[in-house]
C-alpha cells in the first residue's frame, strides 16, 4: 500500500486500493442479495452528492445549508422529462445536472456575495424556496403526493442492473470531481479558501471563482439527485427539505472533510449504521444515529479518513500536537 | 496644495488621497509620487495611516477623496485582482500565506493566476509551473522547506514565502508592509538587503512600510514620513533624518539609532 495521504491530502492510499475497492465493488453482486445492492447504490448516490458538496465545504470553506435545492432540481427535472416529457431516461439523466448548474447560477450570485453563517443561511433560505415551489405548485409537481412511477427503463429496472448504472455514473462523476480539485481551478479555489485577501493578491477574482465552484458542486447534486429519482421510482418535495441539506453536510463531517474521499468513507458508514440502527431500535434509530454521529465526530476530528492515516489517530491518543 | 507632476516616470502618484473613518480622518490629503525603480519607505508613529495608505492604494479600502494613478493610469476604484493584474504585488502587515497548502503550492497557485490559468479545469496543477516556482522559493531561500505545509513554516520563513508569493505575480511595484515585522534583528537586514538586490537585478520598484529605522535607513532611497494621516516630510535619508518636525514626532529620539 501506497504511502498515507498528505496532509489535507486527496490521496488516502495508493492507486492499488483504488483498483481493489473497483474490484471488489464489480463482483459484488454475485455475492450480494438484492437488498444490499440497493443500500450499496444508496451509498454511491449519497457519496456523489457529499463530494460534490464537498468541493464547497473542504476545498472552497464555504459550508452550504441548502444544498438539497440542486439535489431536488436534479431529482426534478429528470423524473419531471420521463413523466411529463416523454424523455427517454438516459437524456433526462444528463439533463439534470444543466438543470441544477442553472439553478446553482442563479441563487449561487447572491449567496457567494456573503460568508460565513450568511452564506449558509442564504443558501438554506433558497433551498426553502426551492421546497415551497416545489410543494405548492401541484400541477406540475404533483406537490405533497409527488410524481410516482419514475422508473428507468427495463434493461436498467433490476437492482444488480441499475447498481452498475450507478457505479458508473457516480464513478465518471467522481473522476471529474476529483479532476477539478487536482487542476488549476482546484488550486486556487483552495487558495481562496485560505486566505480570500491574499488571494485577490496573486490575480484571483474570488467571487467568481467562488460562484463556478458553486456551479459544478450544484451540477454534481443534481447528478446524485436524478439517479436518486430513479433508484427510488418516485420524487418527493422533502428532497429538497432542509433536513436532506444536512444529510451532506453530517456524511463529510463523518467521513472527513480535508479528504477528497471522505465524503464517500462518510457515506458509507453513515448509511451503514443508519441500516443496522433503525433494524435494531425501529422507532427511536434517529437518536440512536444522531448520538453516534456526535461521539464519531467529536472523537475523530478528521473523519473516518483519518483512521486510515495512522497519524491523525495517534495525535488524537497521545495528545501530541 | 502643490499639484504633483504630470505624472511623466511616476509608477505610482496618488493625489490628495484621503479616507476617514467615522470622525477619524486616517489619511488626510496624502500626495505621493513614487518613479519607476525606486525603494521607496514609508515610516510613521503606530496610527499615522500607513497600513490604511497600502489598502487604499490596493484597492483593499476605497477611499473618500483624491486620485490614484499607477503606471501612469488613474485606478480609482479597481480591485484588487485587477491591480494584481496590472502588475501590483503587495505583502500584508499580518503574514498572509495559504497555510494548508505546501509552500511549493502557495507560489504555484500564485504562478497559475498570474498565466490566467486560474479557470482551467483540466490539467493537473501540481505539474504547472513548478521550476519557476521552485527558482522563487530558492531566491528567497526556501527551496528546501518546499514540501511543507506553510502553516507550519517559521515566522520569518512565512514573510519570505508571502515575498515569493508576491513575485510570482512579476509586479512592476511592489507593497511591502512591514515586511519584517516579527523579525529576529539580523533576519530582518537578511530580507530587506534581499528585497534591495530584487529591486536592483529586475527594476522593481518598491514600495514599503516599517518600524525599524536600521532597516529603514540601510535600504530606502526615499522617506515619506506620515504623521496623523497626512505627509509631514518627503525626502531623502539624510535629509529626513535630519528634520526637526519628524525627531519631534519620534519624541525627540534621534531617528536613527
Amino acid at each position: 500500500m501506497g504511502p498515507a495521504g498528505t496532509p489535507g491530502g486527496l490521496v488516502p492510499r495508493g492507486a492499488g486500493g483504488l483498483a481493489v475497492l473497483a474490484l471488489a465493488l464489480a463482483l459484488a453482486p454475485l455475492a450480494l442479495p438484492p437488498f444490499f445492492l440497493q443500500l450499496l447504490t444508496e451509498i454511491a448516490i449519497v457519496g456523489l452528492f457529499a463530494t460534490a458538496f464537498n468541493l464547497l465545504m473542504g476545498f472552497g470553506g464555504m459550508v452550504s445549508f441548502g444544498h438539497a435545492a440542486y439535489f431536488a432540481i436534479g431529482a426534478y427535472t429528470a423524473a419531471l422529462l420521463v413523466k411529463r416529457a416523454g424523455v427517454p431516461m438516459l437524456l433526462a439523466v444528463p439533463a439534470a445536472p444543466i438543470a441544477a448548474a442553472v439553478g446553482a447560477l442563479v441563487f449561487g450570485f447572491f449567496i457567494v456575495r456573503l460568508s460565513h453563517t450568511y452564506f449558509a443561511m442564504l443558501s438554506l433560505a433558497f433551498a426553502q424556496i426551492v421546497f415551497t415551489v416545489i410543494f405548492k405548485w401541484k400541477g406540475l409537481t404533483g406537490g405533497d403526493d409527488g410524481l410516482l412511477d419514475v422508473w428507468p427503463p427495463a434493461l436498467l429496472k433490476s437492482p444488480v442492473a441499475y447498481y452498475y448504472f450507478t457505479l458508473v455514473v457516480v464513478g465518471l462523476g467522481l473522476l471529474a470531481l476529483h479532476a477539478v480539485i487536482e487542476s488549476p481551478f482546484g488550486y486556487a479555489l483552495r487558495s481562496v479558501r485560505e486566505n480570500p485577501r491574499r488571494a485577490r493578491f496573486i490575480g484571483i477574482d474570488v467571487r467568481r471563482h467562488q460562484l463556478v465552484a458553486f456551479v459544478v458542486s450544484g451540477a454534481f447534486s443534481g447528478l446524485a439527485g436524478a439517479l436518486f429519482a430513479f433508484y427510488n421510482g418516485s420524487v418527493f418535495p422533502d428532497f429538497a427539505y432542509f433536513t436532506k441539506s444536512f444529510e451532506p453536510l453530517v456524511v463529510a463531517l463523518l467521513g472527513g472533510v480535508q479528504s477528497f474521499w471522505g465524503p464517500l468513507a462518510g457515506a458509507f458508514g453513515f448509511k451503514i449504521l443508519e441500516w443496522l440502527v433503525s433494524r435494531q431500535w425501529p422507532v427511536y434509530w434517529p437518536l440512536f444515529l444522531g448520538t453516534i454521529v456526535i461521539v464519531v465526530i467529536v472523537v475523530l476530528p478528521q473523519g473516518f479518513v483519518g483512521l486510515t492515516w495512522g497519524n491523525g489517530w495517534r495525535r488524537r491518543l497521545t495528545g501530541k500536537a | 496644495m502643490a499639484a504633483p507632476s504630470d505624472g511623466q516616470g511616476l509608477i505610482l502618484e496618488t493625489s490628495g488621497l484621503g479616507k476617514r473613518f467615522g470622525g477619524v480622518h486616517a489619511v488626510n490629503g496624502v500626495n505621493l509620487s513614487v518613479p519607476y525603480g525606486e525603494v521607496r519607505a514609508i515610516i510613521g508613529p503606530n496610527g499615522a495611516g500607513k497600513t490604511t495608505l497600502f489598502n487604499l492604494i490596493t484597492g483593499d479600502l476605497s477611499h473618500d477623496t483624491g486620485e490614484i494613478h499607477f503606471a501612469g493610469e488613474n485606478v480609482n476604484g479597481l480591485p484588487p485582482h485587477l491591480l494584481c493584474r496590472r502588475g501590483m504585488g503587495r505583502t500584508f502587515q499580518i503574514t498572509s500565506v495559504f497555510r494548508r497548502l505546501t509552500a511549493l503550492e502557495n507560489v504555484q497557485t500564485a504562478l497559475l493566476a498570474h498565466h490566467r490559468r486560474h479557470f482551467n479545469f483540466l490539467a493537473r496543477a501540481r505539474r504547472l509551473y513548478r521550476a519557476e516556482a521552485l527558482f522563487l522559493l530558492d531566491r528567497v531561500g526556501l527551496h528546501d522547506q518546499a514540501g511543507k505545509p506553510s502553516g507550519m513554516l517559521a515566522h520569518g520563513d512565512q514573510r519570505r514565502l508571502e515575498l515569493a508569493i508576491a513575485l510570482a505575480s512579476e509586479p512592476r511595484l511592489l507593497l511591502l508592509d512591514e515586511p519584517t515585522a516579527g523579525m529576529a534583528p539580523r533576519e530582518r537586514h537578511e530580507i530587506m538587503a534581499l528585497v534591495g538586490r530584487i529591486a536592483a537585478d529586475t527594476g522593481l520598484t518598491v514600495v514599503f512600510t516599517e518600524h525599524d529605522m536600521d532597516v529603514v535607513f540601510a535600504v530606502a532611497r526615499r522617506i515619506t514620513v506620515l504623521h496623523q494621516g497626512a505627509v509631514l516630510a518627503d525626502d531623502a535619508p539624510a535629509a529626513v533624518r535630519a528634520n526637526a518636525d519628524v525627531q519631534r514626532v519620534y519624541l525627540g529620539q534621534p531617528v536613527a539609532a
